[in-house]
């Protein structure tokens, strides 16, 4: 337990600070959709809900897609991930994208960027929208219960790891990836439950960044939390369009009507 | 008429007997004794190890293969039963009723897992049973040293196998 006249941890990341322009109305955010080739139906709403939205800027908060294992695999123009970019650069021609990397897809680099059309967001991010304060992350690094996958995330996120892990072959990597899945259904989600946020740390980050409002995804449990007075976090739902019911949702920012949780397809208005 | 009861041999650590809830878990009991009387628990391992949450296993073989299941099973977590540290509980993908044969087994109290409305987000995960002898054994288990296996997170270095699974 820290003294509590300590300094903050070396954890507390400082936040990136995202200028928002003034004429923006409305910012959306989604996040955990794990698009793959082998869930079209996905794939087919979040191309909808791109191309639709009403909102001057869609947040993409991370595992985007299921698995990212390198950015050569946009060397093949016809690759699931590259017409994914395809798609997502002719949108950031008139709407603004924004991508923060998640657990499953943190190998996302600069080509990835580049052919996307997608503005970077680090993890996390604070802006300052109508008056409040907001702080934008995937939500995996503060999940501190699960230490083993803390000292993982601290080692892969460094270019020395990161390097090694590249210079694989590509299809040794893709053969790590399919490893990842059940060998009779390509696309079927793992049966995994994810340790919750810790709440200090939340807080810690939150204060940090002067901001009152944490919004993440990562564990798949939608839901508003209160931490402390006045000081909240909200959950994204993640997106599965072959699930009875469907999943698949929005967290609107509007200047006017504040934060609301949309379906999507959303009823009109 | 008594709870089911079924014992876990988890090679080189000893006995886990957990006691099923067939009253308030009727299918999750059915399920998970049906998937015991077929031997699919035999030659498994907990392949999730989260020391402060849960300890997740029944789905996969030694070496990460995942093995066959039957159809999911509707999800009653709406039981009032709470995910509190020694229950089992059904593991499942963000689908409320996807569970097939993989399970937990809390080590803490997890409120948060906890059913709270029949809605995608509120559905929680269905407490079945709890250990009812051999907590130190699951104690152990949750202590083990983990790592990555290519994709996987949490994974005990050294296999912590379920030789077999028996009802009694």
């Amino acid at each position: 337990m820290p003294h509590p006249d300590a300094p903050a941890l070396p954890s507390v990341p400082a936040a990136f600070e995202l200028p928002v322009p003034a004429e923006w109305q409305r910012i959306e955010f989604i996040s955990d959709l794990h698009l793959q080739a082998g869930e079209p139906r996905t794939v087919a709403a979040w191309l909808d809900y791109l191309t639709h939205t009403t909102a001057d800027a869609v947040f993409m908060l991370g595992d985007l897609f299921e698995v990212w294992i390198g950015d050569d695999v946009l060397d093949d123009a016809q690759s699931f991930e590259a017409r994914c970019c395809e798609r997502m650069r002719a949108i950031a021609r008139h709407k603004a994208l924004f991508f923060m990397q998640g657990n499953r897809d943190f190998l996302t680099g600069p080509t990835f960027a580049e052919r996307s059309g997608c503005t970077w967001l680090s993890d996390p991010t604070a802006f300052e929208f109508a008056g409040q304060r907001y702080l934008l992350s995937h939500g995996d690094a503060l999940c501190l219960d699960d230490t083993d996958y803390q000292r993982f995330r601290a080692m892969a996120r460094t270019a020395a790891w990161q390097d090694a892990f590249l210079r694989q072959p590509i299809e040794a990597r893709r053969a790590q990836a399919r490893g990842m899945r059940d060998q009779s259904h390509s696309h079927q989600r793992a049966a995994m439950v994810y340790a919750e946020l810790d709440r200090q740390a939340s807080l810690d980050w939150l204060q940090a960044a002067r901001a009152t409002t944490l919004i993440h995804g990562h564990t798949h449990r939608p839901a508003d939390h209160e931490l402390a007075p006045g000081m909240r976090r909200i959950v994204l739902s993640d997106w599965d369009l072959d699930a009875t019911p469907a999943r698949a949702q929005v967290l609107r920012l509007d200047r006017l009507q504040g934060l609301q949780r949309l379906p999507w397809p959303c009823p009109a208005a | 008429m008594s709870n089911p009861q079924v014992e876990l041999h988890i090679t080189g650590h000893g006995v886990v007997t957990i006691e099923l809830d067939a009253e308030k878990a009727p299918k999750s009991t059915e399920n998970f004794l049906s998937y015991v009387n077929k031997g699919h628990y035999n030659n498994t391992i907990f392949h999730r190890v989260i020391p402060g949450f849960m300890v997740q296993g029944g789905g996969f073989e030694p070496g990460m293969t995942q093995k066959d299941t039957a159809a999911p099973i509707e999800n009653e977590a709406k039981n009032g039963l709470k995910n509190t540290k020694y229950t089992l509980a059904m593991a499942r993908t963000s689908d409320p009723h996807s569970a097939s044969a993989q399970f937990f087994i809390n080590v803490a109290d997890n409120g948060f897992l906890n059913h709270t409305a029949p809605s995608a987000q509120g559905w929680g995960y269905a407490v079945f049973g709890k250990v009812v002898k051999g907590t130190e054994i699951v104690d152990a288990i949750k202590g083990v040293k983990t790592g990555r296996k290519g994709f996987h997170d949490d994974v005990p270095l050294t296999d912590v196998v379920i030789e077999k699974a028996v009802a009694l």
